[in-house]
């Protein structure tokens, strides 16, 4: 009697274990923290963007001190962005990851604006702090652009699994995890940028 | 018989979906053939043989991987992302340190590209790799000496990295050549001591056995591999002679053994001697920087 019980509990127990591996138990997990990590890497990148404006807005006030509204337009903008409380669980509020991607995109634009004004001054365009302050902050657009796309990649893994099944009733009645929201636009910056006219 | 024509064309359909889903990208990344890789053929032979030899010299002082891509055209697709795509394909820089540095050229666009992985972004700053591009490069190539920007190119980037940046990992060996075959050796010998020794007790021969190949291999992970291999085809012998009485002697042949010589152990290759060069896994952040002519 003990040992068909001892059998049926093994047995019992090896189905709850490949059944929850089936299920997708420890991957749900696994991407979610993936995502986590690729979001993290997003707002980090935002944050070093940020952090260059002030030197930038102070540089090209040296030589433009009356281009007063791009000057203000980017520091309003930056100010929007950076006021918005961006964490992990922003990830879990598809209107409040709205938000932030729309002030992002209105800080990129208010930045291509004053970069744009640069071309009136040769004077600073000249500037070696200017030119620095500039390489830098391209370079921070590229790497916004490249931990966009990785979290564009590792979030759509996760809504996959969170829609598709069977992992999708382990995520829903286990994990009560839902589908994470994503950028609208993958390189925002290609985006706001003006189409060039040729006249060939 | 209206079925008959149905299979061929639900094979083009499927085939046509195929296709349309391969050709996504709008341009291939070239294959990884050396450090300097030039489709557009604009650097002479020689040239290309002395820079080869110095981004050589310095991944074997530094580790870092240094390459240069010159390409006829980025055929419509933008400098940045097809840039990060052929870093990332190719995996330069050792996997852990992302000490991987790409210059490329993109001929009929004019652009530059200095793509700098996260290891380097220290000492070969986005404002650095600008300056490299501004003063070394540009003016070089618009008076029409493509080659001697590129040297001048490689030359200032090397220069901005070596001496602030050290190899941490010098004395970990990568799975070369060279190393495979004292492991293959400590093996061997291991499992001679061991299947002698067996005949005396079941268990003292897999642990002598284990024990001497460790100590014949190069430390750490080469032992540890020659260790785990010894153990494992000692204990198999042992349990098979035990049950099948004496029989089925050497049944392990040595084909299980890692037989890639890149990455994956965290060493990367070291400059493997017989010429081949590939990517140690680094991986890249979106740093460095652009420009044109």
């Amino acid at each position: 009697m003990s040992r068909r019980i001892s059998v049926f509990t093994t047995i019992a127990i090896t189905a709850l274990f490949v059944g929850l591996s089936g299920c997708g138990y420890n991957d749900l997990q696994g991407v979610d923290e993936d995502t986590k990590a690729a979001w993290s890497e997003v707002i980090n990148q935002y944050q070093r963007r940020a952090d260059l404006i002030p030197n930038l807005v102070a540089t090209v006030k040296g030589y433009a001190a009356h281009e007063k509204e791009t000057l203000e337009g980017v520091v309003q903008a930056r100010a929007q962005a950076t006021g918005i409380q961006v964490t992990p669980e922003t990830l879990k509020d598809p209107a409040a990851f709205e938000q932030f991607q729309k002030a992002q995109a209105g800080l990129t634009s208010a930045l291509g604006r004053l970069i744009a004004i640069a071309e009136n001054y040769p004077n600073l365009k000249a500037d070696q702090n200017f030119r620095d302050l500039q390489s830098q902050l391209e370079g921070t657009e590229n790497r916004i652009a490249v931990a966009r796309k990785r979290y564009i990649d590792r979030v759509a893994e996760y809504n996959k699994m969170v829609r598709y099944f069977p992992t999708n009733l382990t995520a829903k009645f286990m994990l009560h995890m839902e589908e994470k929201p994503n950028f609208t636009v993958a390189d925002e910056k290609a985006v706001a940028k003006p189409p060039e006219v040729k006249f060939n | 018989m209206s079925r008959v024509w149905h299979e061929p064309a639900r094979l083009m359909l499927y085939l046509c979906l195929l296709l349309c889903t391969v050709s996504a990208w709008a341009l291939d990344v070239p294959p990884l053939t050396g450090r300097v890789v030039d489709p557009a053929h604009v650097l002479p032979p020689n040239m290309v043989e002395s820079l080869t030899a110095r981004l050589k010299a310095h991944e074997e002082t530094t580790s870092n991987q240094v390459t240069v891509l010159v390409l006829p055209s980025l055929e419509e697709e933008p400098l940045e992302s097809f840039s990060h795509r052929v870093v990332t394909t190719w995996k330069l820089g050792q996997k852990g340190t992302d000490n991987g540095v790409l210059f490329l050229v993109a001929m009929k666009e004019r652009k530059i590209r200095i793509e700098v992985g996260y290891g380097l972004e220290g000492a070969l700053t986005d404002a650095r790799s600008a300056q490299i591009i501004r003063n070394e490069i540009v003016p070089r190539f618009r008076t029409g000496d493509v080659p001697g920007g590129v040297v001048a190119g490689v030359d200032a980037i090397l220069k901005t990295i070596e001496g602030t940046y050290q190899a941490s990992d010098k004395t970990a060996p990568g799975l070369d050549s060279g190393v495979m075959g004292q492991i293959v050796v400590a093996v061997i010998v291991g499992l001679i001591v061991g299947l002698g020794l067996m005949s005396v007790h079941r268990l003292l021969g897999p642990v002598a056995g284990t024990g001497l190949s460790v100590l014949l291999a190069p430390w750490l992970v080469p032992a540890l591999i020659t260790g785990g291999v010894t153990l494992l085809l000692l204990t198999l012998i042992g349990a098979a002679s035990a049950g099948g009485g004496g029989r089925g002697r050497h049944r392990g042949d040595d084909g299980v053994w890692y037989s890639s010589r890149n990455g994956g152990w965290g060493g990367g290759s070291f400059g493997s001697g017989e010429g081949g060069f590939s990517g140690g896994g680094g991986d890249f952040g979106g740093g460095g920087a652009s420009g044109n002519w």
